[in-house]
């Protein structure tokens, strides 16, 4: 492929969807700096690789990168956030099962309706990596368990057990102390 | 409430069971309190974030570097934007090349990648051309650009005033090649870019180079230092810079 062929299909595929690929950033390192470094590092990946992209969903193609490109920034300045995956999900299995939350007339749910900007966004912000991406691109970028499957790399169960537990976590946070 | 209720229910929430187990799991929801809650609570959590988690934008400036990657030819340098990311990515690049220079000289000389110049600094250039501004100080005066590198490497490159000849100085930055800081200064033809690095000797090319990815790369030696020069200006223009730029060393 030319150049002229290169540019072309990264501002077809590519462009379009750097808002989502800011925002899968954002997530996953916490901060607008190192977001916008690894969009960059991922948009450049991406223009070496356009070639390789044969059609399909823009979209998840993109995201895949930008996830990938995320977690090597993660492995390089946030070791222990990508600790011990078997661990958690033991921990966060077991959990989910125990738990049998309060009936009644629900003031839980009111509770996390009412939670503002900063208290959704820290109780996200202290999910473990793999779980707080999966919510995100669920919740926040809208994408179906099909696509959060293709870019996260795992099995649709491994999505369904993860946004369950994700949801469980934020949910247990926001709807104590009342 | 059972493990496979939870997973069924957060499916059921998001639209994601088929129609069948969609109505089965519905009737089941309405006479069982637990689960009631449950999709309770989850729906008020994703209505939250739905309305209190906007999409993140990327900020204009981002969308400007990116953007310059698909921009057809000639790349247009926004010489006057302020430093932004360029300025960080120059510190951390200047900080891994006053480590090397603290290690030595010869580990300048020593380094040498297997293989792949060409493409690392056609890499390097079109990151450069990403940042904010493709050069890390910014002269068009060659007694303010060499002096700087003087500072941060083992070996400085001679800089050459090329103006005369249509190739107007802009600055300098340090690139690093395979684990090889290299001073590398960035002339100007027209609306063009050329970056030209210095590599120690040892790294020459091995046999021609061809254009890459749209980008024509041309090296000399002046007997010690091997110069790369790389620019999407056409290739008959660029070997005159080269050639004006090896005249310009041959003057004492």
């Amino acid at each position: 492929m030319d150049r002229g062929d290169s540019k072309a299909r990264f501002a077809n595929v590519v462009i379009p969807h750097l808002d989502d690929a800011y925002g899968l950033a954002r997530w996953v390192t916490g901060n607008r700096a190192d977001a916008e470094d690894v969009v960059q590092e991922a948009c450049l990946r991406a223009f070496r690789g356009i070639g390789g992209f044969t059609g399909g969903n823009g979209r998840a193609w993109v995201l895949t990168i930008v996830r990938n490109a995320a977690y090597d920034w993660l492995r390089k300045n946030r070791a222990p956030a990508v600790v011990h995956v078997d661990d958690l999900e033991a921990v966060e299995r077991m959990r989910l099962a125990d738990d049998a939350p309060p009936a009644g007339d629900n003031p839980e749910a009111a509770l996390i309706a009412r939670a503002d900007e900063v208290k959704l966004e820290a109780a996200i912000a202290s999910l473990p990596a793999i779980f707080r991406e999966t919510l995100v691109l669920r919740d926040v970028q809208g994408l179906d368990y099909r696509e959060i499957a293709t870019i996260t790399d795992v099995p649709i169960g491994t999505v369904m057990s993860r946004l369950a537990r994700a949801r469980r976590r934020v949910i247990e946070m926001l709807g104590a102390h009342r | 409430m059972t493990e496979n209720d939870r997973l069924l229910l957060n499916a059921y929430i998001d639209g994601e069971l088929d129609p069948a187990h969609a109505l089965e799991f519905e009737q089941r929801l309405a006479g069982n309190g637990p689960l009631a809650d449950e999709r309770a609570r989850i729906e008020a959590l994703r209505g939250a974030m739905r309305e209190r988690l906007p999409r993140a934008t990327a900020s204009p400036e981002l969308r400007r570097r990116i953007a310059a990657l698909a921009r057809p030819r000639p790349f247009a340098i926004d010489w006057g934007a302020r430093r932004g990311l360029g300025a960080k990515w120059g510190a951390m690049a200047a900080s891994i090349a006053v480590a090397f220079a603290v290690g030595s000289a010869a580990t300048y000389l020593a380094i040498r990648p297997d293989r792949g110049e060409p493409e690392l600094l056609v890499s390097s250039h079109m990151r450069a051309l990403m940042a904010t501004q493709p050069v890390e100080v910014v002269s068009t005066d060659r007694h303010t650009v060499k002096p700087w590198f003087n500072g941060k490497l083992p070996q400085s490159p001679r800089v050459i005033d090329l103006a005369a000849q249509g190739f107007p100085l802009a600055g300098g930055r340090i690139d690093v090649i395979g684990l090889t800081p290299a001073p590398t200064l960035v002339y100007r033809a027209r609306q063009h870019v050329i970056s030209l690095t210095a590599l120690p000797g040892s790294l020459r090319a091995r046999g021609a180079i061809r254009p890459i990815d749209g980008y024509n790369v041309v090296e000399w030696t002046d007997g010690s230092l091997a110069y790369w020069a790389v620019s999407d200006l056409a290739a008959p223009e660029l070997e005159n810079f080269a050639k004006a730029f090896r005249a310009g060393e041959a003057e004492p």
